[in-house]
Formats: C-alpha cells, structure tokens, sequence
C-alpha cells in the first residue's frame, strides 16, 4: 500500500487506468450487438400539393427530390444481427434486403439489395454515419415513385 | 504617581492632536500642577523640535522627482501578452505538475470519444455524409446526389423515357427532378 502513497506511482496507476478505460471504449465501438435498420418507404408524386405530417423533419432531405407531394406508405425497423441480413417488404411487389457489414469509425457499412419480383434491381453497399440515413429512390409506383429512407443505429 | 505615568504615557499623544477634549483638559490640567510631568512634555517637544528640523533639512537633499517618475512609470508599465503567458507557463508547468498533462490528455481524449454517444455526428464534421463504396443497378441508370445543406445521399435510380411504367394512364416521373 505504501507505493499508492507515492506521487509518481499514483501518477502511473491513473495513466493505466486511463488506457484501459480508453481501450475499453474504443472495444466498445468497434463490436456493436445489432444495427437497428429502419426502412421508411415515401411515395412522391406530383398529384397534388400534400405533406404527409409523418415525414416532418425529412423536408431538407427531399427538398432536392422536387416532388411536390410526399406520403409515408410505411415505416418499418428491425434489429438485425450485426453479420446478419434485415428483410423488408415494399410496396409494389419489392423486397429489400440490408446487411451491415462493418462498423468503423463511428460509421456503418450497409449492403442493400432491391429485389422486384425477385429480379435484382440495385446492389449497393453503403456507409452511413451512425444514426445517419441515406435516401433510394426512383422505383416507379402508382403514378408516383418510391422514395426510401434507409437510416441505421449500432445497438 | 499612577496618574503621572498615565499622563506622561499619554504626552506624544497629546502633542500630536490625537486626544478628545475631556482627556486633553485632564492633561493639561495635570501638566499645570505637576513638575515632573512638565518637564517630560517639555523633553518630548526638543526631540519632535530636533527630528523636523534634521528630516526637513535632509528631505531638501533628496531628489524626489526622478523617484516619483521612475514610480509612475512602474505602475504604467505593461508587460506583454507572451510575457505575461511565459510566466504563466513557468508557474504552471513545473516538473511535478506537468506529468500530470499525460494522464489529462487521456481524460481529454477519452472525453471527446464519449461525446460521440450523447452528441452523435459531432466530430463527422464534413464526414457525415453517406458514401457509396460499391452499386450494380443490372443496366439502369443511377444518379447519385449529395446534398450540403442537409448532408443527405440520395441514390436515384431512373429509366430511359421509353422504359416502361406500372400505369399507362399516368407516366412516372421516374427520371431524376434535382
């Protein structure tokens, strides 16, 4: 006990402390459980003027799109396993299928597969910052196209 | 004789103005019936007498202007900014004190990293935005899109005009709007 007395060795041992605290967060960020992938599936249109008051806080994101109507057909998330794959169902007889890949640097690499009628229609693998989204879009679909917002959450 | 070592304890004072008017009029009224206590008043005032007359005739030697002025210009004087940080830095960084900077820095740091969790996106700075590492889109067209103001990707995935859409009373706007 008489060497935590000592200045230096008290020095030392907070150092270390310090490290393995550090590692210990830098562990932590590097293994996450599940990514919570959340699927919201937007049908934009020129029909009419309406905002669908469910999108509300995506406005800057579509703003670029120039449709002048949004509208939420469905909003789906899942926790999927951080090597596993998360399927979700679309409208207009699509699937879209979303594998985390890597977690680094606070960022998520998500490979996304969009299937219609089990005809592969884009592969992509992207990375998005945690919490973050990207958007797909273009899928024709009633008069309008799908607009999808693929955001994902390291659990 | 008590009243009389009071008295002459009190004398200096006295000359000096520093007494109330009831223990002035009790002195001087002592001092009027009292020989002894006479004389150490008459004593007091040659050595008050002996001292003003030698510090006035030795202050007329001394120079006290270039004293008042190197005075002013000590209190005027400013040192500078790197000075001033200099001397901070020498007081702060000792020996001992600074070793402590390696164990602060890793409290710093380990700080800044768990920011990320409470304030997520922070340190992204121009990083967060999403980016596409690989996409195969089987012959369609695909425009990508990044936009600044709200740091958003958009891939947009559009056919040919003659390409064929799900209703034909009402065509697709399918190609991209941006």
């Amino acid at each position: 006990m008489r060497l935590l007395t000592n200045p230096p060795n008290q020095l030392r041992l907070f150092s270390l402390v310090l490290i393995l605290a550090a590692a210990w967060v830098g562990a932590a960020e590097k293994n996450p459980h599940s990514v919570q992938v959340t699927i919201r599936t937007i049908l934009a249109e020129n029909k009419s003027d309406d905002y669908d008051p469910r999108l509300k806080g995506m406005e800057q994101q579509l703003k670029p799109l120039k449709y002048r109507s949004y509208r939420l057909l469905k909003a789906e998330d899942q926790n999927v396993p951080s090597k596993g794959t998360g399927s979700f169902e679309i409208p207009g007889g699509r699937s879209l299928t979303v594998a985390p890949q890597d977690f680094q640097d606070n960022r998520i690499a998500l490979k996304v597969r969009l299937t219609e009628r089990d005809k592969p229609v884009i592969d992509t693998t992207v990375k998005i910052p945690n919490k973050g989204n990207f958007i797909l879009g273009g899928p024709p679909h009633e008069g309008g196209v799908l607009v999808l917002s693929i955001s994902a959450t390291a659990q | 004789m008590r009243d009389c070592e009071n008295i002459r304890e009190s004398i200096g004072r006295w000359l000096d103005g520093e007494l109330d008017a009831a223990e002035s009029e009790s002195i001087t009224a002592h001092l009027a019936s009292c020989d002894e206590c006479r004389k150490a008043r008459q004593q007091l005032e040659s050595i008050q007498h002996i001292l003003k007359t030698t510090l006035l005739a030795e202050a007329q030697q001394i120079e006290f202007l270039p004293f008042w002025r190197g005075l002013q210009l000590r209190i005027g004087h400013k040192t500078s900014w790197y000075q001033q940080a200099l001397e901070r830095a020498r007081e702060t960084f000792t020996l001992s004190r600074a070793a402590w900077l390696v164990p602060a820095s890793i409290a710093v740091l380990l700080a800044i990293l768990s920011l990320e969790s409470y304030i997520p996106g922070w340190r992204e700075g121009r990083n967060s935005f999403a980016s596409v590492e690989s996409i195969d889109a089987y012959g369609r067209n695909v425009a990508l899109l990044r936009q600044n103001e709200s740091k958003t990707t958009v891939i947009w995935l559009y056919e040919d005009q003659e390409g064929e859409n799900e209703t034909a009373d009402e065509p697709a706007k399918s190609a991209p709007a941006f």
